[in-house]
């Protein structure tokens, strides 16, 4: 089954649909990924499955693949030590996270009532475009892009994945931005949700797969570079991100209450 | 036994397969210390082996719990070392933990120290003069069992 672990993950499940499910039992989702390049071995590998797990997993794949031949691990030492939790600059991505998705929540209950002739309303599309462009892409995206993201392989698949999720983010927003110049509500709020169902499923894939492998593979000296580079943009931005802060927690005092009230 | 010794110095014994003794023969895992002097009372903060450094502060005994101290642990990184239990005017300990924080502007700090309770005293000492610093860094704090296993290995919280 050697071959099959350099196989490109969406080439194994259209094959064999059962590892699909397989993998989904074990809560990895390749299922609806976008790109599907991944190689079989580095998706089992990036998910630090518990060596007892990941044994079990791959007798399972190889039972379905390749009948009858030895079952092949991924060539990565066991983990040896206990599980960490996010390093200090991981963390402080984490917590942006937090916040996006708290605005993320809100933009439902926005365009379900949105008048794009009504001028404060379009002034409130305007502000949610600053935060997902100001806050999310140049302060958040920036710092992973240019910082984190820089110290692993940017050609790799799982970055390919995470690069293309924050293009598909960019275009969305520019979609609603020239909807709402047309006055065009069914545009705005589709790629507005749109925007939303992306990052959501970016978070998630970050939160709970990529920023953990990473912190896997990130020397003490990486972590402690990281911390301080990350420090320098937290403090130019501060003023900034408070303001964004405030303007989340306007909003759900004005939004989230609604949807108190229907609930 | 009592059942209410100290767990730092209780006596215990752990089997272990036969080892010859190579009577400092064998070269074969070369020294990663790229320092002298080693004890927290004698290194100065202002040493230029500190200035932007990992540094690794480990409690006396962890050095000879680990079985790969040199190769995992101590490779790439500036040491201190000190026992919280024993040593004398602990005070000046702080002072000079701050003081790598702020001064040599050092990039992490790992504290290692044994499981008992007393060696926990050293791990509270940095995580003051962190506190008390005005310039924050990753501090990583890693627990190492009497048989040389890893614990316990987490980021404070800055
Ligand atoms: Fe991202
Ligand atoms: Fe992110």
């Amino acid at each position: 089954m050697n071959e099959y672990l350099r196989t490109p993950i969406r080439e194994i499940i259209s094959r064999f649909p059962q590892v699909g499910s397989l993998l989904e039992a074990h809560g990895i989702g390749c299922v609806p990924c976008s790109l599907g390049t991944c190689p079989l071995g580095d998706i089992v590998d990036i998910h630090g499955l518990a060596p007892e797990v990941e044994l079990a997993l791959m007798t399972a794949i190889g039972a379905i693949v390749a009948p009858g031949e030895a079952v092949v691990l991924s060539a990565r030492p066991a983990a040896s030590s206990p599980k960490k939790g996010f390093s200090p600059p991981m963390k402080t991505l984490v917590d942006e996270h937090r916040l996006i998705l708290r605005l993320i929540a809100l933009v439902p209950a926005v365009t379900a009532s949105l008048d794009v002739h009504a001028e404060d309303d379009r002034q409130l599309v305007v502000a949610i475009v600053a935060f997902i462009r100001n806050y999310a892409d140049r302060f958040h995206h920036a710092k992973e892009e240019d910082l984190l993201f820089a110290r692993f392989d940017r050609e790799s698949d799982i970055l390919q994945v995470m690069y293309e999720d924050h293009a598909n983010g960019r275009a969305c927003v520019k979609a609603a931005v020239d909807a709402l110049e047309r006055r065009d509500p069914a545009g705005v709020t589709d790629n507005l949700i749109a925007y939303t169902e992306i990052l959501k499923q970016h978070i998630r894939k970050e939160d709970e797969i990529l920023y953990p492998w990473m912190d896997r593979k990130l020397s003490t000296r990486q972590v402690g570079e990281l911390f301080s580079a990350f420090r320098k943009i937290d403090s130019a931005f501060s003023e900034e991100a408070g303001r964004y802060e405030a303007f989340v927690r306007s909003l759900e005092d004005k939004f989230a209450s609604n949807d108190a009230e229907v609930a | 036994m009592s059942g209410c010794g100290c767990p730092g110095s209780k006596t215990m014994t752990f089997e272990k397969a036969e080892q010859t003794e190579t009577g400092g023969a064998k070269t074969s895992s070369p020294s990663q210390l790229r320092q002298w002097p080693v004890q927290l009372h004698l290194v100065s903060p202002v040493a230029p082996y500190f200035q932007g450094a990992d540094v690794l502060l480990a409690a006396d005994c962890t050095a000879f719990a680990l079985g790969d101290f040199h190769s995992e642990w101590l490779a790439g990184k500036s040491l201190a070392i000190a026992c919280p239990k024993l040593d004398a005017n602990q005070d000046v300990y702080e002072g000079k933990l701050k003081s790598l924080f702020e001064d040599a502007r050092i990039n992490t700090l790992t504290v290692l120290i044994m499981q008992v309770p007393c060696c926990r005293g050293l791990l509270g000492m940095a995580a003051r003069a962190l506190k008390e610093s005005g310039r924050k860094v990753p501090v990583r704090a890693v627990v190492v069992g009497l048989q040389g296993d890893i614990i316990q290995d987490e980021w404070l919280e800055g």
